[in-house]
């Protein structure tokens, strides 16, 4: 995540200034109580932004299999010729050459289905014996317009229809050879959620059998962990360009002396690794690297869901953008769209128009995991993991997932969001999950 | 007979196997445990790297005038010709996908220990630019360790098979004539996509064509002319993609062009800032692109 970061802060900026005078928006977006940063405290902002270190990684297999899956879904709307390249869903799958159960991992917000992160929890799965498929998020760009069957993404239930749909795709196209003794689903951050509420719409329909799910720093309110970003960003950059401008500026500043400090000649992955370590150290930084990451990923949703809505927001549906047209002065635009301009102009119009009889409050407690509480509490296949310091969760959701899951979810003392993804005790954790062996679980 | 089936093996291989909207293209395993052991053997450098680098600012400052926010370049980038690099750029991806990707996949099947050997003596080749381009840059200290490693990985390294100087703890620094002429004081210029090569500006592309003559002009062990030639650059080509991870339109965001330019550029300008660090920083004026 360090490069990541560092990519993250240079390219939010790439997106040059420009002010956006928004009208006053026609319906209200969710609210967020509480700090911004959740409950994370320092250590938990640095492992969110630091990952976890690779010393604590469990055990890992030598050599893990890899197939790359691409597959058109038949349901897809058109393809619009500014997302030329994602006409297809992309999904990497490492089969074992014996009977084996298969884990099925969904990536978190933005994310596609070959993070860092998947990359870690395929090989411990392989490594434990199973046959892993990994997938994108269904807010990830190559999802939005590959297999989203509305183009907006960020709806759990829909996400979690269009999800399970594609997991249905492809499982049954997998090779004849590949042989499936029962089907787990798990995720991390958003994937966790969208794991839940995929076995909860299996438990209806029956087309995977989906045994276990395990939720890995699942946020609760979908809405209430943005928003929350949302507000991280306004308190550590700032609204509007003059704290964007202000952190490129001081970013290029810090790595330019870093370099010419440095006997390097050229800037390489050292460097930019050892450079994010100066350059990320005050609370305020840190805080300010994961609102830019979740940022970027909004722009992309952003987008693709005001093109797919017809919302107008960025793009005139009338002439949308072509191949080889510039996307800058839009990307300039987005930049300074938070979450709620998402949901306020593009997602709520778009849902409250396909959705009879719903409202926007509505909308926003459909984005909570307790449109499943029933089957959380009382199905004992479902597991979380979480941590103390999560940035994504404030008290009240944590306790409320605590009660909800009862001796099913464990909560670390330390990994922020996702710095612990990996560890050993995770890991362990993670395989008594799935294998049945974890008390108060099914066997 | 054999050409048709031996071409239809090579199609399958690159397309891999398609089924009702299903591609199926099988990768060269990962290999975790090592790349984690790497991880943890890179972080340690970087630790140690980072200690220096304190002790090394320390010793700097007092002679180099800090860079300042407001010495950092405009967040536009200059870019007149976009519409034809936004056509190199689709081009790049899509030959990319079709061709390159696949044959760097084909590559990395073969054993460890043949890849690692053809890096490295194109690694070793690259070292003969390097040293010509330091003594232009009048960094000769820099000249003097890459002849050190072509000396050291031609005679004991086995014309270049084994890298002995980094076990030396004789590093790689390859430079090239881009950042010669960034030595001599010229801007970036226009940012440059470089059908098959990727991002680029007017400067360092002018670079690569006065690398490719010095390599010619050389024509060391008699592989940059004749029929041979081809086929080494083919190599050369498909070893360097097969280490390098990007992959166009992983991101799957539409801004993707936007945003490698960005980083692009501004790398390029952070080790021009490096390359002057002994100068007070010029100051820029902020209503003209970066690069410009």
């Amino acid at each position: 995540m360090r490069a990541a970061c560092i990519a993250a802060a240079l390219s939010i900026v790439a997106c040059a200034t420009a002010s956006v005078a928004e009208d006053a928006p026609p319906i209200t977006a969710p609210t967020v109580n509480g700090p911004a940063t959740g409950l994370a405290d320092s250590a938990g902002l640095k492992s969110t932004v630091f990952g976890t270190p690779p010393q604590n990684i469990a055990q890992l297999p030598d050599k893990v299999p890899l197939i790359e899956i691409d597959a058109t879904m038949p349901w897809a709307l058109p393809v619009p010729a500014v997302f030329w390249f994602d006409k297809k869903l992309e999904v990497w799958f490492s089969a074992q050459d014996h009977p084996a159960p298969l884990a099925i991992v969904i990536s978190g917000t933005g994310g596609d289905g070959n993070t860092s992160e998947l990359s870690t929890l395929r090989a411990v799965l392989y490594g434990a014996g199973y046959h892993v498929l990994t997938m994108p998020s269904p807010t990830f760009p190559g999802f939005i317009v590959s297999t989203s069957s509305t183009g907006v993404a960020g709806d759990l239930r829909q996400d979690g229809a269009d999800l399970y749909a594609a997991m249905q795709r492809i499982v049954s196209h997998l090779p004849h050879k590949v042989k499936i003794t029962d089907v787990d689903v798990l995720g991390y951050s958003l994937g966790g959620a969208n794991a839940a509420i995929v076995k909860s719409i299996d438990a209806r329909e029956h087309k995977l059998n989906i045994h276990r799910v395990v939720m890995i720093n699942p946020p609760v309110s979908l809405f209430a962990s943005v928003g929350r970003l949302d507000e991280l960003f306004a308190i550590s950059i700032g609204n509007g360009d003059v704290g964007v401008e202000r952190l490129y500026q001081r970013i290029f500043a810090q790595l330019a002396n870093l370099y010419r400090a440095s006997d390097r000649v050229q800037i390489d992955e050292n460097f930019l690794l050892s450079a994010a370590a100066d350059v990320l150290t005050t609370d305020t930084e840190l805080e300010a690297a994961i609102a830019l990451v979740f940022r970027i990923d909004l722009m992309n949703m952003f987008f693709a869901g005001d093109l797919y809505a017809g919302t107008g927001v960025v793009v005139d549906p009338r002439h949308p953008p072509k191949v080889g047209d510039s996307l800058e002065e839009t990307a300039r635009v987005l930049r300074g769209m938070p979450f709620s301009a998402y949901f306020s102009r593009v997602f709520a119009p778009y849902y409250l128009k396909h959705r009879p009889n719903s409202t926007p409050q509505s909308l926003i407690a459909d984005n909570r995991l307790d449109i499943i509480a029933d089957a959380l509490r009382n199905d004992p296949d479902y597991y979380a993991q979480t941590n103390s310091n999560d940035v994504i969760l404030d008290h009240a959701e944590l306790d409320w997932l605590k009660t909800t899951l009862g001796s099913r979810i464990v909560v670390y003392d330390h990994g922020g969001h996702l710095g612990n993804i990996g560890e050993r005790q995770p890991v362990a954790d993670m395989l008594d999950m799935l294998a049945g062996h974890w008390p108060g679980g099914s066997r | 007979m054999k050409g048709a089936a031996a071409a239809s093996s090579l199609l399958l291989l690159l397309c891999g196997c398609a089924t009702d909207g299903i591609d199926m293209h099988r990768l060269p395993p990962q290999t975790p445990a090592a790349d984690n052991a790497a991880a943890i053997k890179k972080a340690a450098e970087v630790a140690a790297a980072a200690r220096a680098a304190v002790n090394s600012e320390r010793q700097n400052v007092a002679v180099s005038p800090p860079f300042t926010a407001a010495d950092a370049p405009p967040l536009q980038t200059y870019d007149p010709w976009q519409r034809l690099n936004r056509f190199s750029y689709r081009f790049n991806a899509r030959f990319d996908r079709a061709i390159f990707l696949p044959a760097a996949d084909g590559y990395r099947w073969l054993p460890s220990p043949i890849r690692s050997g053809v890096h490295n003596m194109f690694g070793n080749l690259s070292e003969v630019d390097s040293i010509i381009n330091y003594t232009l840059q009048g960094r000769l200290g820099y000249g003097v360790r890459s002849l050190g490693r072509f000396v050291i990985n031609s005679t004991i390294g086995i014309v270049g098979l084994f890298d002995v100087a980094t076990k030396l703890n004789i590093t790689q620094s390859p430079t090239g004539f881009g950042t010669t002429l960034a030595q001599w004081g010229m801007h970036p210029g226009p940012y440059l996509v470089i059908p098959l090569f990727g991002p680029s500006t007017l400067r360092q592309g002018v670079g690569l064509l006065g690398d490719y003559a010095t390599n010619y002009g050389i024509d060391l062990a008699d592989i940059y002319r004749g029929d041979q030639s081809y086929g080494v650059g083919v190599v050369n080509a498909v070893d360097q993609r097969a280490n390098i991870s990007f992959r166009y339109y992983s991101t799957g965001s539409p801004f993707e062009y936007e945003t490698v330019r960005f980083l692009y550029v501004r790398k390029l300008l952070l080790e021009d800032a490096g390359l002057h660090a002994k100068e007070t920083p010029k100051k820029r004026d902020p209503g003209v692109p970066a690069g410009e």
